[in-house]
């Protein structure tokens, strides 16, 4: 029976899509706060602003992290959603849990709190949608001491690392993700579970350039698996994919006639850099000129497969908020080996290097990626101690990133700045 | 050159105790002691949450440091309705 008159919210259970509005109102028959949340939205939704207050001083004991303090400003009204925190939890390298735990971690959440989960966040963690400050240590303790599972990272922290499924399940996987993953989230518990940064960070690991965990769009440091050879080609696989005795991208697809395959028109036309062609019944690829886009292997993945010399593409800057400001990772190091046989010391390295710089330079709530662009890629390549590469040229000549010194240029160079500018407005 | 640690944790809670926002980001610590690397400026402010001297506010998505005394606890307050 609902305890709030809801009219608005009702009208978002109306329509073919599954409706959040009717899950809280299911989860709150066991418990009943949930009412409340549906109450204050409402009164939100009717007023045109937030009940929730701004953040808060909650936490657990010795971290720093992992829970975001929620309070309403008009707990009289609403008792249920007087605190209503959020707890986040790291999940397992690549989401990999039983279904048993999976419903031990939602029968701990409705002791200790709402029972509402968000499965999973966009950075990956189980997020755990209210709970009382009271229930906080008690159910730290359980998750910790009976599940073997910690908390995630927020605030100022190194955010919960996520990667694809790398080798456990797929054959494009050029290092292993879950490996490194798990290494550097182990490394970095100081990191995760307090904080450290003018902001947050983020890593992720993506096996190969499909990139499943959109490393490239959200993390400020990416590291995504590539190779350094040639993509591996087995010619008489081509041969029965033309025959049409392999169904092409996996059988996937396969819900409509889209009549023969067309190695020309499915895979060599649509190469964005015009690399591939037959010669003589053969699949050619001039692998100089492959930007790794994995059209082809995706297309024909027992025919084609990435190179044997792999290692990580490290690329730096991503952030993807939800209001404005969307940015993509800028390639800084195009090729390194990760390897756990020296525990991923050369990205270690790497990340360091790009913490103390930016805990140095960063302002407060500035995403690294923004420090790279108010202070400039020459001085970050020069920080991180590389030398500028073409792959660093976004645009020649309209956007150049690279400048040369005079004392860098043999003769050097003699100009007078005041003179141009009279000629060229800056 | 830099101060000891047991000098910069000093420092560090002079600089919460006066100054005008009670709260405060990580990096208007690094003053206290231009000497010191941020890291070592952040192990510090970190090692006085643990001893109970200071405290974390967060929104979520960012986290600031506040003296317990100095800070508004949202707990308890009974709201505006």
């Amino acid at each position: 029976m609902a305890k709030h008159e809801t009219p608005l919210l009702d009208e978002l259970e109306k329509g073919p899509w599954p409706s959040f509005v009717t899950d809280i109102k299911r989860q709150a028959e066991k418990s009943p706060q949930c009412w409340d949340i549906l109450g204050q939205l409402e009164l939100s939704f009717k007023e045109r602003i937030t009940h929730w207050k701004h953040g808060g001083i909650v936490g657990v004991f010795g971290y720093g992290g992992g829970i975001v303090g929620r309070y309403s400003d008009v707990p009289k009204r609403f008792p249920g959603v007087e605190h209503f925190h959020t707890i986040r939890l790291a999940q397992p390298a690549s989401k990999y849990y039983s279904t048993k735990h999976l419903r031990d971690i939602c029968g701990l959440w409705e002791k200790y709190g709402s029972g509402m989960t968000n499965m999973h966040g966009s950075t990956g963690d189980i997020i755990m949608l209210g709970c009382r400050t009271e229930a906080l240590e008690p159910f730290f303790y359980e998750l910790t001491h009976n599940f073997q599972q910690d908390l995630g990272g927020s605030g100022s922290n190194l955010r919960t690392p996520a990667n694809c499924l790398g080798q456990s399940r797929c054959e494009w996987a050029c290092y292993d993700t879950e490996e490194a993953c798990h290494h550097l989230t182990m490394h970095y518990q100081d990191e995760i579970h307090r904080p450290a940064f003018p902001y947050k960070f983020k890593f992720k690991f993506s096996g190969c350039p499909n990139d499943c965990v959109a490393a490239i769009a959200r993390s400020d440091v990416a590291v995504i698996g590539t190779w350094r050879d040639n993509i591996r080609i087995d010619q008489a696989a081509v041969k029965e994919y033309i025959a049409g005795n392999i169904p092409s991208n996996g059988g996937a697809h396969a819900g409509r006639d889209w009549g023969k395959f067309d190695i020309q028109k499915e895979v060599i036309d649509l190469c964005p850099t015009e690399c591939m062609w037959m010669e003589g019944g053969e699949l050619k690829i001039d692998d100089s000129e492959c930007t790794r886009c994995m059209h082809c292997l995706n297309v024909m993945p027992r025919a084609l497969r990435p190179g044997a010399d792999q290692g990580a593409t490290i690329c730096c800057g991503a952030k993807a908020p939800i209001l404005d400001g969307a940015q993509f990772a800028t390639l800084i190091v195009p090729f390194m080996k990760v390897s756990a046989d020296n525990e991923f010391e050369e990205l270690i390295e790497f990340i360091e290097k790009v913490w103390d710089w930016w805990m140095e330079v960063g302002k407060n709530r500035e995403r690294v990626g923004e420090t790279m662009q108010r202070i400039g890629l020459p001085t970050f390549i020069k920080v991180m101690d590389l030398e500028p590469i073409p792959q660093h040229v976004k645009e020649p000549r309209s956007n150049p990133y690279v400048f040369w010194s005079e004392d860098e240029v043999e003769g050097g160079w003699s100009r007078d700045v005041d003179e141009f500018r009279a000629r060229h407005a800056a | 050159m830099a101060l000891s640690n047991e000098e910069l944790k000093a420092a560090i809670l002079k600089k919460a105790e006066t100054a005008p926002k009670p709260q405060l980001y990580i990096k208007d610590f690094y003053a206290c002691d231009p000497d010191s690397k941020p890291r070592v400026i952040k192990n510090a402010a970190n090692d006085l949450v643990k001893e109970g001297k200071l405290m974390f506010w967060s929104s979520g998505s960012t986290t600031m440091y506040a003296m317990k005394d100095r800070i508004k606890n949202e707990e308890g307050e009974s709201g505006v309705n």
